[in-house]
């Protein structure tokens, strides 16, 4: 019998970058801390023996060099994969990610190709402060030019990350701290997945229903999937049927499964760690808003971080966190209680 | 006749508590020794257990257990 091959998101995504590396001589790694240690994330653990200084490049930390350098090569036919981080970081090197790297393609008048892709970390919930635990997963997502995917577990880690490499437009990596197995960060079980040996794609852009419910939806994406997973277990016993949508990819948006998924349950919850307004659960409630009002029972409503910086204290900061509880309260208040008819 | 997986005394320098971050192979699951089947971070360096053995996996310290060298992890039956 072929042994279980369970892995954690960031052995997922080394293995990945592994195999592209393998395949294609033009991709390459750069980041901070990303060689001798491996990443802080565990993400890029091994490459290095297996390839070197050359390609597993430690940088300075100078994000505006190094994320602008990576542009430059992605334009002269490399395939750089690049880390920030901590997404936090964007603030220095925002020129690059958004004048350069997402609209090069389009000056260029398709002209040059900008297959790069940037990992960043998200994510907050172990009290590192409001400059190293937030998602902006709505910021990258808002401006045009840029992919953005965000796996919930070690199948689509890998998945995502070989479709990213192999695309030849810039795809933002976003992934959350608390599912990577690094126990300092959380740890999240249901993150740790069988994952097949050989090199396979998770098609960006996809949407994946990962439970099926009868009376209510809830989408999210990263570690709101896991919240919304135990919910509704919760609120199985209520009698409530919850069907849970992880988004995967955030740009292009796969619309379709959340309006096919709301329009059978009638109701919809949004999960989302990045803050409340003018963010990515709003985007979601206007997809189905724009859609068809008729298919809503009730009002949908949004989980997600309080419009204010990311307390450091571990009561403040779990006080403002998505978590299963919000979640099974938000269903009780839209669900009529005990089964309601579909 | 069944193998216990024992965390090594030599997977880290000194003597500090250790946490299971990660199993790799599900409870019950079958293993091939050799096979990475956990991780264990101390002071966040993480360390690698193989399987001693092939056969079905037992895991008797769940995930996030706090550990210390000669603790028996799990057993392969």
């Amino acid at each position: 019998m072929e042994n279980e091959r369970k892995l954690t998101i960031a052995r997922a995504m080394a293995e990945a970058v592994a195999q592209e590396m393998r395949a294609d001589p033009s991709v390459f790694v750069m980041g901070e801390d990303i060689a001798d240690l491996g990443g802080i994330y565990g993400n890029t653990r091994g490459l290095l023996a297996e390839f070197g200084k050359e390609r597993i490049r430690d940088t300075p930390i100078s994000e505006t060099a190094f994320i602008g350098a990576a542009v430059g090569a992605a334009q002269d036919g490399m395939r750089p994969v690049v880390e920030l981080m901590f997404v936090d970081f964007f603030g220095v090197c925002f020129d690059a990610i958004y004048n350069l790297m997402a609209k090069n393609i389009y000056f260029s008048g398709g002209n040059f190709k900008v297959p790069m892709v940037l990992m960043a970390s998200t994510g907050g919930g172990y009290s590192d402060g409001g400059q190293h635990s937030q998602c902006v997963y709505g910021t990258f997502a808002h401006l045009p030019g840029m992919k953005v995917v965000c796996p919930s577990n070690a199948y689509d880690a890998k998945g995502l990350m070989t479709a990213a490499i192999r695309d030849d437009s810039p795809v933002v990596y976003m992934f959350h701290k608390g599912l990577q197995g690094m126990g300092w960060l959380g740890t999240e079980p249901g993150a740790n997945v069988h994952v097949p040996e050989e090199a396979y794609e998770v098609e960006i852009g996809k949407a994946a229903v990962v439970r099926e419910g009868r009376d209510l939806t809830i989408v999210s994406l990263g570690q709101g999937v896991h919240h919304a997973l135990k919910a509704a277990k919760t609120l199985e016993a209520d009698g409530i049927s919850a069907e849970v949508v992880d988004l995967r990819s955030l740009v292009p948006l796969d619309r379709e499964t959340v309006l096919t998924s709301v329009a059978k349950t009638g109701r919809l919850i949004v999960v989302d760690e990045d803050y409340h307004s003018y963010g990515v659960t709003g985007e979601i409630i206007a997809t189905v808003a724009e859609h068809d009002l008729a298919a809503l029972k009730a009002p949908p409503r949004r989980i997600a971080f309080p419009d204010v910086p990311i307390p450091f204290a571990r009561i403040m900061e779990q006080y403002c966190l998505p978590n299963p509880d919000k979640i099974v309260a938000a269903a009780r208040e839209i669900c009529p209680a005990g089964a309601p008819a579909a | 006749m069944a193998t216990d997986i024992i965390i090594p005394s030599d997977l880290w320098e000194g003597d500090e508590e250790s946490v299971i971050t990660a199993w790799l192979a599900s409870d019950g699951a079958t293993v091939a020794e050799g096979a990475l089947i956990a991780e264990i971070m101390t002071a966040k360096v993480q360390n690698e257990i193989a399987a001693p053995a092939s056969g079905k996996l037992s895991i008797l310290k769940e995930q996030e257990a706090v550990v210390v060298k000669g603790d028996v992890i799990g057993r392969i039956g």
